[in-house]
C-alpha cells in the first residue's frame, strides 16, 4: 500500500499557492529535474524567477552566497528596498553579518544544550498524547502536530502558558499567509499594501511586536535573564545594540518558524504511519538505531520549508540558461529531497536511511535551519511517545493541504487510534 | 594529494589521499568518515565537523578563526584543547601525514 501518489500533471504552476493543495506537485518536479533543472518560472502577481531543482545544483550554490545572495530577500515576493529593510532579519543576510548574528543565538539551539530539553519534550509529548487519546477518533493535527513546537518554543523562550495559543494562531497568521483558513489578509488576493513593512506582510507582526516587548519588559521586572531574547538583546563586541524593528523581526521570525515547521513533519509522519502499517510496526520492534535514522527520514519525507529563494549578484550561466543579475533563484529543497540520483527509491520511507543527505534543514549552505536538532528530538521523542501508546493507526477521513507554496503540509488528518492494551 | 589520517575509537583507521584546496569537512564527507556531517557546507553555522587535530600537528595546522572559536562553543561532544573544525583547515602540501581525531557522541 503506498502513502501518497502526486497527482499533478506534470506541467503545474509552481507560483499559484492552489497548486500546493492537492498535495505537492511531485510529478512537475521530476519533470523539471530530468527535462528543465534551471527552469524559468512565471511569478504569478510577482516577478518571474529560476526553478533550481537539482540536489546537486542546490548543494553547489547554497554556500555561494556571494553569487546568489539573501540580502534582496529570500521569498517568491517582489520587496521595494524600504519593504526590505523593515522585514529583515538575520535570515536576509549574508555572511559574515549573518555569522556573527548567528553566533549570538546559536549556542541556544546547539546540539548539546537542546540534548539536555530532552525531558521537558518527553513531558509535553506525553500530556499531548494523552489529552489527544482521549478520544478514538480525532484531527491528529489540530490535536497532536500543531500543539507540540509552539509549548516547546515558550519553554525555550520563558512564556507564560496561557499565551501559547494565542501564540499558535499568530504564527499562523504569518507564515500560513496564504491560506484562507488561518488568516483575514490573503498575501495574494487581498491587498496588503498597509501591512507592507511587517514581517510576512502580515498585522499579525504588530500584535507580536507588542507582546514581545511586553514580555522582556516583565521579565526584566522579575529579573529573569539568560534566555534567547536576552542573548540577542546584549550589545555586540562593537557595543552595537539591535533596533525594536530588528527584535521585532527576530521574535517574529522565532514564532513562525518554531511554531511551524515541525508540525508539518509530525502530520506527514503520522500520515505514512496510518497509511504503512508495517512502518508502525518497525518502530514498534525498532531498537536505537532506527531511532536515530527515522527522524530525518520522515523530515526528508515531509519536507516542510518547499523553498527558500535568493537573488544573483551578477550574471552567470547554468544549464544553458543566462541569469542576470537581480533575477530571483528559488531552490526547491522539496524537490531535491526527492531526487532519483541522490536517493534510491526517494518515494519510499526507508525508516534506516543512512547516510541521509535530505536538504530539509537547508543544508549545504549558512542558513541551515538554527532550530534543526530541536526539530530532529521533537520529532523522535513525539513519535516514540504515539507508538509506545498506538496498537493500530488509520486514516478516519479525508486529509487537507495548507494553501501555500512556501511553507506547508497536511493541514486536516482525521485519524483513528486504538490504543495499545496497556501491560500489566 | 596529501594524506590525511582519521583515527575513531573503536574502529579502524581511515586515510585517504586528498586533492590540495580541499577542505578537510569535504574530506572526510567524500571518505564516510562517520560522525563528521559538515551539514552547513563549511559556512561555519552547524559545527557538526568538529576535529581534534593530534596534538602533535597543531602546530602546523594552526589555531581556530574568531567565529570558528565561538562555533565550538557548540559541538556536540565538548572542545578540547586542540579542537577545530575541519571545514576551516584546507588541504596543503604542509599537512602531509596529518592526523585528525574524531570525536564520538554519548
Amino acid at each position: 500500500m503506498t502513502i501518497w501518489h502526486p497527482s499533478d500533471d506534470g506541467h503545474a504552476d509552481l507560483s499559484d499557492h492552489d497548486t500546493f493543495t492537492r498535495g505537492v506537485p511531485h510529478n512537475t518536479f521530476a519533470r523539471l529535474r530530468r527535462e528543465d533543472p534551471m527552469a524559468w518560472c512565471e511569478g504569478g502577481q510577482f516577478r518571474g524567477y529560476w526553478s533550481m531543482t537539482r540536489h546537486e545544483d542546490i548543494m553547489q550554490h547554497n554556500r555561494n552566497t556571494e553569487l546568489l545572495s539573501s540580502a534582496r530577500g529570500i521569498r517568491m515576493e517582489d520587496q521595494t528596498y524600504e519593504e526590505y529593510v523593515a522585514r529583515r532579519t538575520f535570515q536576509e543576510t549574508d555572511p559574515p553579518e549573518h555569522t556573527r548574528t548567528r553566533i549570538r543565538v546559536g549556542k541556544a539551539f546547539s546540539k548539546p544544550v537542546i540534548d539536555r530539553q530532552s525531558e521537558v519534550v518527553r513531558g509535553l509529548c506525553c500530556r499531548i498524547l494523552d489529552t489527544a487519546l482521549e478520544q478514538e477518533e480525532f484531527d491528529a493535527a489540530a490535536l497532536i502536530s500543531r500543539q507540540l513546537p509552539m509549548r516547546m518554543l515558550g519553554q525555550i523562550l520563558g512564556i507564560p502558558k496561557q499565551d501559547l495559543d494565542w501564540l499558535v494562531t499568530k504564527g499562523d497568521e504569518l507564515i500560513a499567509n496564504t491560506d484562507p483558513e488561518y488568516t483575514d489578509h490573503i498575501l495574494d488576493r487581498d491587498d496588503t499594501q498597509a501591512y507592507r513593512f511587517m514581517p510576512f506582510r502580515s498585522p499579525a507582526g504588530a500584535d507580536l511586536f507588542r507582546y514581545a516587548k511586553r514580555l522582556m519588559e516583565e521579565r526584566r521586572t522579575r529579573g529573569e535573564g539568560g534566555g534567547v531574547l536576552d542573548l540577542i538583546l546584549e550589545p555586540d563586541d562593537g557595543d552595537n545594540v539591535i533596533s525594536d524593528v530588528e527584535f521585532r523581526n527576530f521574535f517574529c521570525l522565532l514564532v513562525a518558524a518554531g511554531n511551524d515547521t515541525t508540525r508539518y513533519t509530525i502530520s506527514a509522519a503520522i500520515h505514512a504511519l496510518a497509511c504503512r502499517p508495517e512502518l508502525l510496526e518497525q518502530l514498534k520492534r525498532g531498537d536505537d538505531a532506527i531511532w536515530r535514522t527515522a527522524p530525518d527520514e520522515f523530515i526528508r519525507w515531509a519536507s516542510p520549508t518547499m523553498h527558500f529563494r535568493r537573488t544573483a549578484t551578477r550574471d552567470f550561466e547554468l544549464h544553458g540558461k543566462r541569469i542576470r543579475e537581480g533575477d530571483k533563484v528559488v531552490y526547491w529543497f522539496v524537490s531535491a529531497n526527492r531526487d532519483e540520483t541522490r536517493f534510491d527509491r526517494p518515494f519510499d520511507i526507508d525508516l534506516s536511511r543512512s547516510p541521509n543527505p535530505h536538504l530539509a534543514f537547508g543544508q549545504g549552505g549558512p542558513h541551515i535551519c538554527l532550530g534543526m536538532w530541536l526539530a530532529r528530538m521533537e520529532t523522535r521523542i513525539l513519535l516514540q511517545e504515539l507508538v509506545r501508546r498506538t496498537a493500530r493507526l488509520e486514516l478516519a477521513g479525508d486529509i487537507e493541504y495548507l494553501r501555500s507554496n512556501f511553507v506547508g503540509g497536511i493541514k486536516r488528518l482525521p485519524v483513528r487510534v486504538i490504543p495499545e492494551t496497556p501491560s500489566t | 594529494m596529501v594524506k590525511i589520517t582519521w583515527k575513531i575509537a573503536g574502529k579502524d583507521d581511515i586515510t585517504a589521499d586528498i586533492p590540495i584546496g580541499n577542505t578537510l569537512m569535504e574530506a572526510a564527507v567524500d571518505n564516510n568518515v562517520p560522525f563528521i556531517e559538515g551539514e552547513c557546507g563549511g559556512c561555519l553555522s552547524c559545527a557538526t565537523c568538529h576535529v581534534f587535530v593530534d596534538p602533535d600537528w597543531y602546530g602546523t595546522t594552526g589555531a581556530p578563526g574568531d567565529f570558528e572559536e565561538d562555533m565550538l562553543d557548540m559541538t556536540e561532544v565538548e572542545r578540547s584543547p586542540t579542537s577545530r573544525l575541519s571545514c576551516q583547515i584546507t588541504a596543503s602540501t604542509e599537512l602531509d601525514g596529518l592526523v585528525l581525531h574524531v570525536p564520538i557522541p554519548d
